[in-house]
């Protein structure tokens, strides 16, 4: 039975963010898993009056080749609709006419086209997985400790994530790692950066406390929604473990089996 | 000279550290050697250790006695030493992400089905597939056991990481904090000494590293000698607090002190 306290906030609210893998599907080999009820989940809150964006730490793909996949696992996406890190940092990178060394996937290196990528003067980490070697490792140590000022990104800080394979590590372990190694603070790009809900609850024009943002990662969906002052609500899908029920430091508004039962609730609530 | 503030004490035995104490790669420090000797004429117990996470106990020795150093591979404590001696005594079968070279140090230990990961410096290792491999173990709440948690080394081709970023990036991945095994943890000491029927208030520690060596004897409870030998730089005494008991031009220095006042 989950818990319905936070039910209380669904009829003033005007919009919901979803996280994407983990909530709407478990990647892993070829395009990954549909998670049951999903995809009637997210047509079910588009019908509804409430506005709906996706947000997620994505990085082993562009944005079109992601939403391409979501769309050919029956999803109804659009581009525009999708905030992810990789538009988001090249955007800093701009700004601060930054050269990055790129420790990134293969597939998300298209991001990155117009970017100079010359002499770097900075590193971009993303979720690199097999790139994540330990040569790998150690160029991107080199560029850092040999810059007088080292300046890091990581898209995202996730610690793991589910594939149809079973977990697997994300990009901040390397982060912590390299952090370690050349004794500095990485700049974190995407969730739980508060700038980063900021942005997509600009798109939505809405104030945080009319936004809801479903998770299933406790400390990047749920505490960095919550810390930009929107309610957080975790799935128990994807990443999700019994411990994060009494997890230290981070307290989700609700917790729910997984997003057909969060939807349910919500439009039920509203009187759908 | 620190004069000796601790007094007279019936001392036992002296931990002496390797590289840049008693030699500096393939160099004998200057004296070491008849140092030793002297040492083993006095009834004290003798035992070398070191922070090596890719030379086995068998390479160090074979070094040692090329410098001809009177020593035996039993008098040899190093951090995969107490690596080991943890497994034992916690009847692990350990994961061993390790150089091949190290693994003859663990000759005998079970590690099928393994339910420990023990992480030192291995490059081969560190990948992504076998790093996802030691991080579900840990998820499912095998211990991980750092021989120790260097940032960086030097090598040939210039830096290189150490073990210490990706057992940090695995402590938070797990949300759970490595065994570090080497010096200058505690249990590296109480360990070292176990075998030799002495407490650590009866030991003394020779080394030329102020924190690894001196500040981690002391914290045990030993006495800790440095010397201006190895990686030794002008001031280091005043990293750690308290001071070390004694600060000598060398290993041998340190021999006579010891020789002189502490028996």
């Amino acid at each position: 039975m989950a818990d319905a306290s936070w039910i209380g906030c669904a009829k003033s609210l005007k919009g919901v963010v979803l996280d994407m893998c983990g909530v709407l599907y478990d990647s892993g080999e070829g395009d990954g898993v549909v998670i049951p009820g999903s995809v009637e989940a997210v047509k079910r809150l588009r019908a509804s009056d409430l506005k709906l964006r996706f947000c997620t730490n994505e990085t082993q793909a562009t944005r079109e080749k992601f939403v391409d996949k979501l769309q050919r696992l029956g999803f109804d996406i659009s581009v525009p609709e999708v905030f992810s890190p990789p538009p988001a940092v090249v955007a800093v990178l701009k700004e601060r006419s930054l050269r990055p060394h790129l420790l990134v996937y293969d597939g998300v290196l298209p991001e990155f086209d117009f970017v100079d990528k010359t002499n770097p003067n900075c590193v971009v980490i993303g979720d690199a997985a097999e790139n994540f070697s330990y040569q790998n490792m150690n160029e991107a140590f080199r560029v850092l400790i040999g810059l007088e000022k080292p300046v890091l990104f990581s898209l995202g800080q996730g610690k793991y994530y589910k594939e149809t394979d079973g977990l697997k590590l994300d990009v901040g372990v390397y982060m912590k790692a390299l952090e370690y190694a050349c004794d500095l603070k990485a700049e974190v790009i995407g969730k739980p950066s508060p700038v980063f809900f900021q942005s997509v609850l600009n798109d939505m024009g809405l104030q945080p406390y009319e936004a809801l943002m479903i998770g299933d990662d406790l400390v990047n969906d749920v505490g960095g929604a919550q810390h930009c002052g929107m309610k957080g609500v975790q799935v128990r899908t994807g990443k999700y473990r019994l411990s994060d029920e009494s997890h230290p430091t981070v307290t989700a508004d609700g917790t729910v089996d997984n997003l057909a039962q969060a939807v349910d609730m919500i439009l039920n609530q509203r009187g759908h | 000279m620190v004069s000796n503030m601790a007094g007279r004490r019936a001392l036992k035995a002296v931990l002496i550290d390797l590289s840049g104490t008693v030699h500096v790669e393939d160099a004998a420090v200057p004296g070491a050697q008849d140092a030793l000797n002297k040492l083993r004429q006095a009834s004290i117990a003798v035992k070398f250790v070191t922070n090596t996470t890719k030379e086995s106990k068998r390479e160090l020795l074979e070094r040692l006695q090329r410098l001809n150093f009177d020593l035996q591979d039993k008098e040899i404590f190093t951090s995969l030493s107490a690596a080991r001696s943890l497994l034992e005594q916690k009847q692990h079968r350990p994961l061993l992400l390790l150089e091949d070279s190290a693994l003859e140090d663990f000759t005998g230990i079970d590690t099928s089905e393994p339910n420990a990961v023990v992480i030192g410096l291995a490059p081969d290792h560190f990948n992504y597939q076998t790093l996802n491999k030691a991080f579900r173990m840990v998820l499912d709440g095998a211990p991980l056991i750092a021989i120790h948690k260097a940032r960086y080394y030097k090598r040939k081709d210039g830096l290189a990481l150490g073990p210490g970023p990706f057992v940090t990036g695995l402590e938070y991945a797990t949300d759970c904090k490595a065994t570090v095994v080497g010096k200058p943890e505690k249990t590296f000491f109480t360990q070292a000494l176990s075998d030799l029927g002495c407490s650590p208030s009866e030991a003394v520690m020779i080394g030329d590293d102020a924190r690894d060596d001196v500040g981690g004897a002391q914290n045990a409870g030993m006495l800790g000698i440095l010397v201006r030998t190895g990686k030794y730089r002008e001031g280091d005494e005043n990293k750690i607090n308290p001071p070390p008991h004694l600060i000598c031009d060398s290993f041998s220095h340190a021999v006579e002190h010891i020789l002189k006042n502490l028996l």
